[in-house]
């Protein structure tokens, strides 16, 4: 059975639990020893998921230009999303892993085996959602879904940590179903909210989200590939260059050949012309 | 969008020197093939130079990786040794192959061009030399042919492989591999005609005609082929083409690199005319330029200019 996070961003607060929970069990350090600028622009100072946080609580900000419009802050409004990895069902990381250290597990999460992993960064420039990066030890490193927690029994520690349950964990199709409930409701309610990790989206996301607005506003891909859907073409294409390459040198090494057999040829024949001439002359 | 591999000088150097290895090699068989006995020298030059280009190219490779001392769990798998480690389907597991097979045939080219320019005399060397000359030509042929097929396909699936990535201005330039395959071959042929003009001599002048013309189709196709990849990726481009990147790329490669070696037989400067390798030197510097303005574009900022 297919395990992993539905992500309500309704009722996230932005209290970073799951980002200190996520530190915390997985034992990473601080980025630059936890001597971090601020960003000065937002409660969001950890900037991006990467090699040393698995876990982002995302800050989006939405207020008009001029913040009287309507009355004080009338309009105005605040999202929050914990964004992790997807866990897709079709991964594109664990697709061009040319190494065989990203695989999935029997919970049907990616997982980046780090005995294996040799730091070639396939997988982080094929993830459409900023998930993989590299780490100060050269490796390749995500959420792992806490698969050491899901092999004795445990949910992963950033949804234990939730206050308000934003991150809840368990069967895939269970969680889907009660996301479309809640989706219903909202939408009861005037929200328009919907799930964003459906089927068609990379066949599915394990780690799928409830939204109020567009993908983009939360830094999320509206359509995302497959990282290969172009590569069949690339070679089709390549294949034609090399077509493209190969005439040409053959074509500049033989017409040369030509040249050079036609003038030989040209030579001997104004040669063997020549005594038959003279003979005839003596003649 | 995805974080930025950091893929930095290791990897255009990589590229541009995959290029040359594949470009030389693939010129060397046909000069050897199709030529006439005054190629000699080209094919020669071609077999000597691509199998040390392919070393190079496997050294950068693995000092590039995080872990350089796992490079081989590209081939083999680390878990189930002596398994091989093959997805067809991903550039980066396929080129790691290829690679690996294409160093055996130009390493074979190159003993064989060592044994023909005296400077191998070993016995074993010269029996394994006697012993493949000896093969039916059937059988050489497709020797040459599985080399050249390597070849090529060692000089494109780099634009491939960054094609088989998510990053937008990589993921969308289906033409990458084809930009890169005739740069390869516009690049190899433009090392050639500088190695054979700083060399002079009358015996090379027949052989320096044929990669002239060879290299000024090839520049044409890759203009076409760039001005093509530029349409079909429309806003993606972006990065390539605008900011200090664009001024490189339009200047840098397009100018200098392509239309100036283009239009350089028809330019009668004096001062163009005492240096006559000048273009091909510039064929060289674009396609080098060219690589890393399409490595280095998308990943900026985030990736310092001079990364390794």
């Amino acid at each position: 059975m297919a395990k992993g996070f539905y992500t309500d961003t309704t009722v996230c607060i932005g209290c970073k639990a799951c980002q200190v929970a996520c530190h915390q069990w997985n034992n990473i350090p601080a980025e630059e020893s936890g001597k971090r600028n601020l960003t000065g622009d937002s409660y969001d100072n950890t900037g991006r998921l990467s090699a040393l946080n698995w876990r982002h609580v995302k800050f989006i900000e939405q207020f008009p230009d001029d913040r009287q419009q309507d009355g004080f802050l009338k309009g105005s409004r605040w999202l929050m999303m914990s964004d992790v990895c997807k866990h897709c069902v079709q991964a594109p990381c664990l697709e061009v892993c040319p190494t065989g250290a990203i695989i999935r597990t029997e919970f049907d999460s990616v997982f980046i085996q780090q005995d294996v992993c040799n730091g070639c960064r396939a997988c982080v420039s094929a993830c459409p959602f900023g998930v993989v990066d590299t780490g100060p030890d050269g490796k390749a490193h995500k959420c792992t879904l806490c698969y050491d927690r899901l092999q004795h029994g445990q949910e992963p520690a950033c949804a234990q940590a939730c206050p308000t349950d934003s991150i809840r964990f368990g069967d895939v199709d269970e969680l889907m179903a009660y996301a479309d409930q809640r989706v219903a409701n909202l939408r009861a309610q005037g929200i328009d909210a919907y799930v964003y990790g459906k089927e068609d989206i990379l066949g599915g996301l394990n780690s799928f989200y409830v939204l109020v607005d567009k993908p983009n506003v939360y830094g999320l891909p509206e359509n995302p590939q497959m990282a290969s859907a172009n590569v069949d073409e690339g070679f089709a294409l390549s294949t034609v260059a090399a077509a493209a390459v190969a005439v040409t040198g053959i074509a500049a090494f033989r017409k040369h050949r030509m040249d050079q057999i036609a003038a030989s040829e040209t030579e001997a024949g104004a040669e063997r012309a020549k005594p038959t001439d003279a003979g005839s002359n003596t003649g | 969008m995805p974080n930025a591999p950091h893929w930095g000088w290791y990897i255009i150097l990589y590229f541009f020197i995959g290029g040359l290895a594949a470009g030389l090699y693939f010129i060397g068989t046909l000069a050897n093939l199709g030529g006439d006995p005054r190629d000699r020298p080209v094919t020669r030059f071609c077999y000597l130079a691509a199998f040390p280009l392919v070393l190079a190219c496997g050294f950068l490779l693995t000092v590039d990786l995080g872990k350089p001392l796992r490079f081989w769990h590209m081939l083999i798998q680390s878990e189930r040794i002596p398994l091989p480690m093959l997805k067809y389907w991903a550039p980066m597991s396929l080129g790691s192959w290829v690679l690996a097979i294409f160093a055996i045939f130009s390493g074979v080219a190159f003993i064989g061009a060592l044994v023909d320019s005296g400077r191998l005399t070993n016995d074993r060397a010269l029996r394994l030399v006697a012993w493949g000359r000896a093969r039916s030509r059937a059988l050489k042929l497709a020797w040459w042919l599985v080399g050249c097929f390597c070849a090529l396909f060692f000089g494109g699936y780099t634009g491939v492989l960054l094609v088989g990535t998510n990053v937008p201005l990589w993921h969308n330039a289906q033409l990458l591999g084809a930009v890169f395959l005739l740069s390869a071959a516009s690049t190899a042929y433009a090392l050639l005609i500088l190695v054979l003009k700083r060399r002079g001599g009358r015996e090379s002048i027949v052989s320096l005609r044929k990669l002239e013309a060879a290299d000024r189709w090839i520049i044409v196709l890759e203009l076409l082929a760039i001005v093509i990849m530029l349409v079909t990726l429309g806003r993606f481009a972006r990065p390539l083409v605008t900011g200090g990147f664009g001024v490189l790329f339009w200047i840098g490669v397009i100018g200098v690199g392509l239309l100036f070696p283009l239009l350089l037989p028809h330019l009668r400067l004096a001062a163009l005319t005492r240096r006559p390798a000048l273009g091909a030197t510039c064929v060289l510097a674009g396609g080098l330029l060219l690589r890393f303005v399409v490595i280095m574009a998308p990943q900026w900022p985030n990736i310092a200019l001079w990364k390794l």
